[in-house]
């Protein structure tokens, strides 16, 4: 059966411990200065008092049902596996555009300083496919985060996605249709960006079907543009992308 | 594969785990530069070599978690958590998984160093193992001619070998031993001992309402109790924290009250006179009956008053008789959490005590939700002969000076003071193992002062910390993930009392060697050889004596549960005290001029542009151990946090450079102005400003608060008091 991974985080039990994060950079040897999953918090309100508190909310790619990444790659790299649900970027496929990195809202992507490709969280593939949780759901110390199968109605995140109430966090101009849940209520929840698509690709993106544009494969208008691009897109050109802020 | 992929319950992927198969993903650019063998070679392919799966306990704190480390072809590339490890709860922290980084780290030691030129000038030549140990071998031998065994002092360290440094030590015939743990909880281990006899654990796990004074237990984690306080808020217990500083366990509690520091015992001692007034306490199970003093206790809290405690300590009386009565409600099942790092005050001990007695009137000892008694897990020490010799002194160096020093641990802080003064017999030798004083350690230009008078300093570490800097010799040391290892006894609320062990999950990597290796390589060649004739298995095996599957369970598993009685351990049998119940009043105190009963006394306050100094930590590092590339990534230097109206009326804006002096010394580092600390309170993290350039991302980076503290200590236990320094801030032009 084909699978829909989710995570449903009760950020209520946060403690902004890192653990995810070092954890995730680990496994997938995360070079120093980015990262594929985060912790945001809410700033404290002291004139609260003795009733000051702050909320930790732990997140990574939403591995959204509704994708603007995808939509935005013009070389079908970027692609939401159908078996499971997860957004992936074939390497092989990418052109090293960047397009993709501007079109998530929620900085989830960075582009590889070696590797020049965009990396971000995969639900840690790999540790699937060996029966294991997600590096940072593993570790997490107050299981925070809670990792499982939508499609799956005895699993963890089905159970809790039925039982309680849950919010996502979408940006403003698109919904994503995160497969990110939170439990109850986070904060913050107004840090999503804009969905930037290139201005030649954005006319595209408009008419045609993402799907289909994998099967036009390379040779589009927009994919030529990006390819123009690409060749002219410098090393400090990728100082500009959005790295994430801890 | 992913069909066959098996649901992704907790509870079930051990299994798959440990049948882990090879993976298919790429390897991108590896953190970890020189170190690693093949690091750079791996690209985008997917890595060759299968993975394996090996079982060991976590040493970046003293917890001991319960690990899962993943190997190819002999470089460990990951570390989990080993679900089956109760006591860790299934869980890594961030240091925990920094390891990897801790193994592979650059600045590791690879080889035996002698001090050529002048201590802490950094000249140093490599030496062999034959000629490391043939010298340290000596240079103990002479000191012990000269001055007598006890000539050499012991720090043994908080690790899994340290009991066998410790043998080493005592088998050398010194028994100046003593601990990191000076620097940290004697004050609160002695408070306990003097209530109700022994060193209790909090079952946080079944707890309906928890007072937490002073610690910081969501950012220095502690398991499992970090885990189980959000077990125990789903159940509906309420979560109270008094602290100056609005710390990640304040931003998480239900109630947190910004208490004016060092005035904990004032509230605690209103608390207690609430309790008493209203009769709150359990009359039939507990007082007067099951304690020492209850009536001395009545008329000595009688001054202790809610109003009088609001004055001292800024907390609303209504709070403080609101939480009484909300604590005693859910006793026995409610306790003031005892805390670990507790070496704040001069008068630590009496604070502690003050909390202990709180506890001792919820009636909450050796009950469930309460504080625990020790368990039996059943792993012994074994045996060894002591010897004997004539000239030694009587007894230790520091013997005397305070009330209650802990045999066995003593007062670091005291003996430096012998040791400076040479009184009342010197000591010239230091044998040090895995501890970093001269980060850890209040006032450092003391123990500069004090390396002066030593003939003769060895110390064992894994990389060139500021202590092993001032060495004459530096031995490098096996990580735990390289060491084969005694079993250990770990005790944790009522889920778990168990045993582990550790064996090497990669080789020791250049020259390192365990401490276990190095004490027996020593003691062969200074004569005593016979008391280390044995190897790791045969020292397991005594310790195991009478566990049946004991060792079986921890190989197969990681971990061994000993289903112990945790509950009414002492129902109907005395309690370890002079009185056989709890001691409210003190009699031994009472005998040796220490106050019997906590008695509040107003300490020194920071005056005009004064503020108070209190140090702490995050979530992500362990003490000095900070040069990890991995973690610094979330803090690179620390910083000194003010709130900003001080800062405003001094002139002083977020990010200058200041300088933070206290009367022994000064650090520089940057101001981060938050509201969330007490006004004439300021506020820097352990770990940064390194003297030794070979722990090269804190070398000199912010301060280090071993230079800036003053050196007073608990006048009860010896125990480092860290709270009590006052310092000027101003800005570095
Ligand atoms: S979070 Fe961003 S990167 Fe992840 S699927 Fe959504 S749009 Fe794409
Ligand atoms: S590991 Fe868990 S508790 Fe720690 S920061 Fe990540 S999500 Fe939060
Ligand atoms: S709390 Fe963290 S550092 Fe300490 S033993 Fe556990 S995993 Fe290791």
């Amino acid at each position: 059966m084909k699978k829909k991974y989710c995570m449903v985080i009760d950020s209520s039990v946060c403690i902004d411990c890192k653990a995810c994060m070092v954890s995730c950079k680990v496994q997938h040897k995360v070079p120093r200065g980015f990262w594929r999953n985060w912790i945001k918090n809410s700033d404290p309100d002291f004139t609260l008092g003795k009733y000051t508190s702050m909320h930790f909310q732990p997140g990574g790619c939403m591995q959204c049902d509704n994708p603007t990444c995808v939509y935005a790659c013009p070389s079908g790299a970027t692609f939401k596996d159908d078996e499971t649900g997860i957004i992936h970027v074939n390497e092989d496929l990418c052109i090293g555009c960047g397009n993709c990195v501007k079109a998530c809202p929620y900085h989830a992507r960075y582009r590889h300083p070696v590797k020049r490709v965009p990396d971000k969280c995969d639900f840690c593939r790999e540790r699937l496919d060996m029966g294991l949780l997600p590096a940072c759901v593993d570790t997490c110390p107050t299981k925070a985060r809670n990792f499982g199968d939508r499609n799956d109605p005895d699993s963890d995140v089905s159970r809790l996605l039925r039982e309680q109430e849950t919010v996502r966090i979408v940006s403003r101009p698109v919904d994503t249709e995160p497969n990110m849940f939170y439990l109850s209520s986070t904060m913050p929840m107004d840090w999503p960006g804009p969905v930037e698509y290139p201005a030649a690709h954005q006319a595209m993106v408009g008419v045609v079907n993402p799907l289909v544009k994998v099967a036009v494969g390379l040779s589009g208008l927009g994919v030529a543009a990006m390819f123009l691009k690409q060749l002219f897109t410098s090393d400090e050109a990728s100082h500009e992308e959005k790295k994430e802020e801890v | 594969m992913k069909d066959k992929l098996p649901p992704l319950s907790r509870r079930k992927f051990l299994k798959t785990s440990l049948a882990a198969a090879a993976v298919t993903a790429g390897a991108g650019t590896p953190l970890v530069k020189s170190l690693v063998p093949g690091a750079h070679a791996s690209g985008s392919r997917p890595p060759k070599g299968d993975l394996t799966s090996h079982f060991t306990a976590c040493d970046m704190c003293f917890n001991r978690c319960g690990m899962i480390a993943r190997v190819r072809n002999g470089v460990i590339e990951k570390i989990d958590p080993n679900p089956k490890f109760l006591k860790s709860r299934g869980m890594i922290c961030a240091r925990g998984n920094a390891a990897t980084n801790h193994i592979y780290d650059p600045d590791r030691l690879k080889y035996p160093l002698r001090r050529t030129g002048k201590r802490g000038e950094g000249k140093w030549e490599r030496i062999s193992w034959e000629e490391a140990l043939d010298y340290t071998a000596e240079k103990m031998l002479e000191i012990g001619e000269k001055y007598t065994r006890c000539g050499m002092m012991f720090i043994p360290g908080s690790d899994m070998q340290s009991q066998l440094v410790h043998r080493f030590a005592e088998v050398y015939g010194s028994f100046n031993i003593t601990s990191h743990e000076t620097l940290c909880l004697l004050s609160k281990n002695r408070a306990y001992l003097d209530t109700i006899g022994e060193v209790p654990y909090p079952d946080v796990f079944y707890s309906k309402y928890i007072l937490i004074a002073g610690a910081n237990p969501f950012e220095a984690i502690i398991t499992p109790d970090t885990m189980d306080f959000f077990e125990a808020r789903k159940n509906g217990c309420k979560i109270i924290v008094l602290d100056p500083r609005f710390t990640k366990t304040a931003a998480m509690a239900d109630e947190w009250y910004q208490i004016k520091p060092g005035t904990d015992m004032a509230f605690f001692l209103a608390l207690c006179h609430v309790i008493v007034k209203e009769e709150l306490y359990d009359r039939d199970g507990c007082c007067p009956k099951m304690t020492y003093g209850f009536d001395e206790f009545f008329l000595h809290i009688q001054q202790y008053t809610p109003e009088w405690a609001q004055e001292e300590c800024g907390i609303p009386s209504e709070d403080i008789i609101r939480i009484a009565r909300e604590i005693s409600a859910a006793a026995p099942s409610a306790m003031v959490y005892p805390g670990r790092r507790t070496s704040d005050y001069k008068d630590s001990t009496q604070i502690r005590r003050a909390m202990a007695i709180t506890n001792a009137l919820l009636n909450n000892f050796d009950k469930p939700g309460g504080l625990l008694a020790l368990r039996e897990v059943g792993v012994k020490t074994p045996y060894y002969d002591v010897p004997w010799y004539d000239d030694n002194p009587f007894d230790r160096v520091e013997a005397g000076l305070v009330p209650g020093l802990i045999d066995h641990e003593g007062s670091f802080q005291l003996m430096r003071e012998a040791i400076i003064s040479g009184e009342p017999y010197p000591i010239k030798g230091w044998f040090n193992f895995k501890t970093n004083f001269m980060q850890t350690a209040a006032n450092r230009n003391k123990t500069l002062e004090m390396i002066d008078h030593l003939d003769f300093i060895v110390n064992i570490d894994i990389a060139m910390t500021d202590t092993a800097w001032y060495s004459d010799v530096v031995l490098p040391g096996a990580s735990f993930l390289e060491r084969k290892d005694p079993v250990s006894a770990l005790q944790g609320s009522s889920a778990c009392a168990c045993a582990v062990l550790r064996d090497p999950v990669v080789p020791e990597m250049f020259e390192s060697r365990s401490p276990f290796w190095i004490c027996q390589e020593l003691s062969k060649r200074m004569g005593f050889g016979d008391s280390f004739d044995f190897t790791m298995d045969e020292y397991r095996q005594k310790q195991l004596d009478g566990l049946d599957g004991a060792l079986e369970a921890m190989l197969n598993d990681g971990v061994y549960y000993n289903p112990s009685q945790v509950y009414g351990i002492y129902s109907g049998s005395p309690l370890k005290t002079l009185s056989g119940v709890k001691e409210i009043f003190n009699q031994r105190y009472a005998r040796s001029g220490v106050d019997p009963m906590p008695v509040y006394r107003k300490r020194r306050m920071p005056g005009e542009n004064e503020f108070r100094l209190v140090v702490g930590r995050t979530a992500f590092f362990t003490h000095s151990n900070t040069n990890l590339e991995l973690l610094t990534e979330f803090m690179e230097e620390n910083v000194l946090n003010m709130h900003p109206e001080p800062a405003q009326n001094m002139g002083l804006k977020d990010g200058d450079l200041v300088e933070v002096k206290s009367q022994v010394g000064s650090g520089r580092l940057r101001l981060e102005l938050t509201q969330g600390i007490e006004k004439q309170t300021v506020y820097m993290a352990t770990g940064f400003g390194a003297l030794s350039p070979q722990m090269s991302l804190v070398h000199n980076r912010g301060a280090s608060i071993a230079e800036v503290l003053e050196d007073y200590h608990d006048e009860i236990s010896g125990n480092m008091a860290m709270h009590e320094t006052l310092v000027t801030v101003r800005k570095v032009a």
